[in-house]
């Protein structure tokens, strides 16, 4: 489904040494598959997902998903930010609705009767996944800016699952929310992942919430010299039939690959569910 | 308890005196001083009192410009007909209409700031040049534009243009450059093509800012619209300001200026409601 084909990245102004984030990234990522990028602060996470987001390209080497490289974003891939994942100016059921209306109804179709009547299916189908992220109906007409956070980032994942994407990317999507808060979502993320079997790639810095929600786990670390850039530094599959024993090792094995000198976010900070 | 503390929370009676104590010191200190010139020389024009300045409004507002043939029966007149032919109206008028056509023809500002601010090829064609603009002061283009558009009205709207365009693309660009990338990114992924993106998603988020830009920069567009009837114009309120200056005519001078104000303020207000009413969702945030 995702091939990362020996990536490079790098950054830099011209007349400067470019600084090197990435070194010769490979990964297969396969359909249904949920991946946890894991590492720590500035190791090159969010640059993999922006990568497979087509939002950036590589240096070197080649991005392919579903066989071929692609120039932008597009929605095979849904998004799920950290902040800024609402339009500010929407309403929740309109920000839910907005990709159904762009892709299906444009600019100029807004008035015809027909058109009238796919809004309306369009509407139904936002209200069923808004009560499906476990948001009320009276929700619907809220703006974000009146939202909690943790309800923001159920609109922001109801507004992605709509589109029916292929891969839905979500870069440290929980990472600002409250403990209690976000393992709801870790719940509900788990959830949708059985349900849909959307291929998900979900970027977090804790090893525990890498763990208990992935199929496998990549971390990305710098086994060199800082000017080297980061690279897979461990591919580990979690076992769906894995018991709390399995999982405690996992972790264990994932915090000292990633934060070998400690520094890990701790259970109380992250919120992660029993496995 | 002293009064420079940040802390501080004034009741609001104290609020409403201290807001309005200017005003009213204004006030009394002006008619104290026009009184005093008043007893010296009953004829001073420099200060008139405030009946002078009552007459000298109803008849602008109710006698016919001069300029007018006088009706059959001007005292049968309605007072929406006085009104209607009064100089005041007229120049109210003449003056309204060059102001809207100059906002009208802020709104390609706009847009051009906003595809200059997503669209980094017609960003590249046009930043420097509208930087380059923004520095030059308007109001040494009004020679060259009197030449370049004659002493009519496209000289007038051209100078404001000149004048305030530049700040509102400007302003566009850095708000439309301001929105959050993952904003956009997003709209991809939610299978919008570049206009969408530019029109239904970063333009209806910087709407809002643009008209407070714009709002805000509404005494510079009357600024150059006065500077631009001062110098060559038949009508306007500026033309009239500057017409009586020339006879010492602040009995109405005085009036007019604050008509002015009264107006800007009224439009001010107005874009505010409008504005607050049309975005809910910006106020509050």
């Amino acid at each position: 489904m995702i091939c990362i084909q020996d990536v490079v990245v790098e950054y830099g102004q011209p007349g400067k040494l470019p600084k090197r984030i990435l070194n010769g990234v490979n990964l297969d990522i396969h359909p249904g598959e949920f991946i946890s990028i894991v590492g720590q602060t500035g190791c090159g996470k969010s640059t993999l997902l922006r990568l497979v987001l087509a939002e950036e390209m590589p240096t070197r080497g080649q991005v392919l998903v579903e066989g071929s490289p692609r120039k932008q974003p597009d929605r095979r891939c849904g998004y799920v930010p950290q902040k800024y994942s609402l339009f500010p100016d929407r309403t929740v059921l309109e920000n839910i609705t907005f990709g159904l209306e762009v892709t299906e109804i444009g600019i100029f179709g807004g008035f015809s009767p027909a058109r009238r009547v796919r809004r309306q299916e369009f509407r139904l189908e936002a209200l069923g996944y808004l009560r499906r992220m476990g948001l009320r109906e009276s929700d619907a007409v809220k703006y974000p800016h009146q939202l909690s956070g943790g309800m923001q980032q159920r609109v922001a994942i109801a507004q992605a699952l709509i589109m029916r994407p292929k891969i839905l990317l979500m870069d440290e999507a929980f990472s600002a929310l409250d403990p209690g808060t976000r393992a709801g979502m870790q719940r509900l993320i788990k959830d949708l992942w059985r349900e849909t079997g959307t291929t998900i790639l979900f970027v977090t810095h804790n090893p525990r919430e890498a763990v208990t929600l992935a199929t496998r786990v990549i971390a990305l670390g710098r086994t060199g010299a800082d000017e080297d850039g980061a690279n897979i530094v461990l591919n580990l599959a979690v076992p769906d039939s894995a018991n709390d024993a399995t999982i405690a090792g996992l972790i264990q094995r994932v915090e000292q690959t990633t934060f070998p000198g400690g520094g890990a976010e701790s259970d109380e900070q992250t919120g992660a569910p029993e496995a | 308890m002293s009064i420079l503390q940040i802390h501080a929370q004034p009741s609001r009676t104290t609020v409403w005196i201290l807001s309005w104590f200017l005003f009213a010191t204004g006030i009394v200190s002006y008619f104290w001083v026009s009184r005093g010139r008043h007893l010296e020389n009953p004829d001073d024009r420099v200060m008139p009192t405030l009946r002078q300045m009552g007459q000298a409004f109803t008849d602008a507002t109710l006698k016919p410009a001069e300029d007018d043939e006088v009706a059959a029966n001007p005292d049968r007149q309605s007072l929406a007909a006085k009104i209607h032919s009064s100089m005041l109206w007229k120049d109210t008028m003449a003056t309204g209409g060059r102001f809207l056509i100059s906002m009208a023809l802020l709104f390609p500002a706009v847009l051009l700031g906003l595809h200059m601010g997503m669209f980094p090829y017609v960003g590249s064609f046009f930043l420097r040049f509208v930087l380059f603009f923004d520095k030059i002061v308007a109001l040494s283009l009004l020679p060259i534009l009197f030449i370049a558009f004659g002493i009519d009205e496209l000289a007038k709207v051209m100078l404001i243009v000149v004048g305030v365009a530049p700040t509102i693309i400007l302003d566009a660009f850095n708000l439309t450059r301001g929105v959050p990338k993952e904003q956009i990114v997003k709209g991809f992924t939610l299978g919008a093509g570049d206009f969408s993106i530019t029109y239904r998603i970063v333009f209806k988020q910087i709407w809002p800012r643009v008209l407070n830009s714009i709002r805000l920069n509404l005494k510079s567009v009357m600024l150059f619209l006065f500077a631009g009837e001062m110098i060559a114009s038949q009508d306007g309120l500026a033309y009239r300001i500057a017409l009586l200056r020339r006879h010492m005519g602040m009995d109405t001078i005085i009036p007019y200026v604050l008509w002015v104000a009264l107006l800007l303020f009224l439009v001010d207000f107005g874009m505010r409601t409008l504005n607050r009413k049309l975005h809910p969702w910006f106020q509050e945030a």
